[in-house]
């Protein structure tokens, strides 16, 4: 019985939550729970607080975040108008700022957190550590970040149409 | 009057964290003997992180990870310590004993052809040889005795190291969750690539360092050379410095062997191949797996570093002027990187642009 309670004492409750969030995740699908071991190994975590700014637009995006608590809002300054424009509100599970992992470029929007918010975030410098030591869960990640990105781009010429 | 308070406001918010930068630069200073270990155990801590990360991210509590690490481990480290104090002190204590004879051989040999040389170049007189290489040899068993003394941080070192990676990166954490947020990503991005390749040499150096002392032992007990563990200890010290390792080896083992054996010269000639052995599958096999990931120092950098390293710190500045160059040359690297993007010293970089349109 002792014993038994021991082994039940061994294991870290919140990694194994953390890696069951991952297993969750998008841009993560297809890749196993055991090799989520080392995504998860490569991620690093911050707790942003209500009203803290991640980044602002314009500087430039060297991370992806993703959500694990909490809320981030995503706003754009107009040019013409000079007024920040809400254009999404990132929740648990979901993420943002992917074009960092492909190109060191000025971020596209601003974003703030709209709550006590813990997110975890992924270096291009670490995603290509990834893509090097283990290319098993590099492609993985790679194509699942070229889908995404088709997907937002499409959503971008349709939405005209819809409109 | 706004865009003043405002201003005054940016700069006091600085006012806490640059006093307590201060204070604690100054205490270090003050105490700088009873920080040292607390050093190295964070050094010692770093390295030793990823195995514990390793068995933190399959769900295991860092606690039974630490402890499960330090029993295997301990009882490994204990039994190579002892072993290795005991082979050192008995070494060391008969080093003591036989130096004079030693030295008598050595300055013999010196004078001799010292004398023959002043006999062909007068002006060979002039650097006073014979009495340089008296003061030297009397230092020398004083020189490796006061190495005894450092054995002690063996102890104590491990104790504070199982306490840091006891708490983990809570510290670091809290650190990380108090820089200013919109500046996080950044210093984040810094502080993964000095990790990202600083780790890596520590690493690796001191994986290579570890394997050469063992081949280097086992070899030199094979040959049945006296003082082997001080010899490979020496060695592997050397190895991190590159080339330096199997160098001080094969000049140390032969002077050894040259006394030992009598002036037979097949011993020399079977230590010299030895350690050219070593050379090549350092070079061939070690470096290209253990040092890959690794920053590229250039051995001059390293030399120059190691001697500046002396110059400011001793002892303690050796064995830390090789981190330290590594962190400063990534921090340069980043610097000119930096340039590019941040600063817009360079002309800003252009998005990459297709001009067949979404299909």
């Amino acid at each position: 019985m002792n014993l038994l309670n021991i082994l039940n004492n061994i294991y870290d409750e919140e990694i194994l939550a953390k890696l069951g969030f991952l297993k969750s995740i998008k841009l993560f699908e297809g890749i196993k729970k055991r090799q989520l071991i080392h995504v998860l190994e490569s991620l690093q975590e911050r707790t942003f607080l209500k009203g803290e700014t991640i980044f602002a637009q314009g500087d430039i995006g060297r991370a992806l975040f993703i959500v694990f608590s909490g809320k981030i809002a995503l706003t754009r300054l107009d040019a013409a108008t000079q007024k920040s424009e809400t254009i999404a509100e990132v929740r648990p599970g979901e993420f943002f700022g992917e074009m960092a992992l492909l190109e060191e470029m000025p971020r596209t929007a601003a974003a703030h957190a709209a709550e006590d918010t813990k997110v975890f975030m992924l270096f291009k410098i670490k995603l290509e550590s990834l893509l090097f030591s283990r290319p098993k869960i590099g492609v993985v990640i790679a194509a699942q970040l070229a889908r995404i990105l088709s997907a937002r781009l499409r959503a971008i010429i349709e939405k005209p149409a819809a409109e | 009057m706004s865009t003043e308070t405002q201003l005054k406001k940016n700069y006091t918010q600085f006012v806490l964290p640059a006093f307590i930068a201060a204070a604690l630069v100054y205490f270090v200073v003050l105490a700088k003997g009873a920080v040292f270990p607390f050093i190295l155990s964070a050094a010692l801590a770093y390295i030793l992180s990823p195995v514990i990360t390793y068995f933190e991210v399959r769900g295991i509590k860092r606690s039974y990870a630490v402890a499960a690490l330090y029993i295997a481990a301990g009882v490994l480290a204990f039994a190579v310590v002892y072993v290795l104090m005991h082979l050192l002190s008995s070494e060391l204590a008969t080093l003591k004993q036989e130096w004079p004879l030693y030295a008598g051989q050595i300055q013999q040999f010196v004078t001799k052809h010292n004398d023959n040389l002043v006999k062909t170049y007068p002006f060979m007189a002039m650097l006073r040889i014979g009495e340089k290489l008296d003061h030297l040899l009397e230092l020398v068993p004083q020189l490796l005795l006061t190495l005894l003394p450092m054995l002690t941080l063996l102890f104590i070192i491990p104790f504070i190291t199982f306490f840091m990676l006891i708490g983990g990166s809570g510290m670091i954490d809290y650190l990380l969750d108090h820089l200013p947020s919109r500046h996080a990503e950044i210093i984040l991005h810094i502080a993964s690539r000095i990790d990202g390749s600083l780790g890596s040499y520590l690493r690796g150096i001191l994986t290579e360092a570890f394997v050469i002392f063992l081949i280097a032992f086992t070899g030199l007990q094979m040959f049945g050379l006296d003082y082997a563990a001080v010899i490979a200890m020496l060695i592997g010290f050397s190895s991190l410095v590159p080339y330096l390792g199997a160098i001080v080896g094969a000049v140390l083992s032969s002077v050894v062997a040259y006394m030992q054996f009598g002036g037979d010269i097949v011993p020399i000639i079977k230590i010299l191949a030895f350690f050219t052995g070593i050379r090549f599958f350092d070079d061939w096999f070690l470096q290209p797996y253990i040092m890959k990931k690794a920053v590229d120092l250039n051995p001059a950098i390293i030399l120059l570093a190691l001697m500046a390293g002396a110059e400011i710190g001793g002892i303690w500045g050796v064995i830390f002027s090789i981190p330290v160059t590594c962190i400063i040359k990534e921090i340069m690297q980043i610097g000119i990187e930096l340039q590019e993007t941040e600063f817009r010293w360079k002309p800003k970089p252009e998005p990459t642009r297709i001009s067949i349109p979404y299909t």
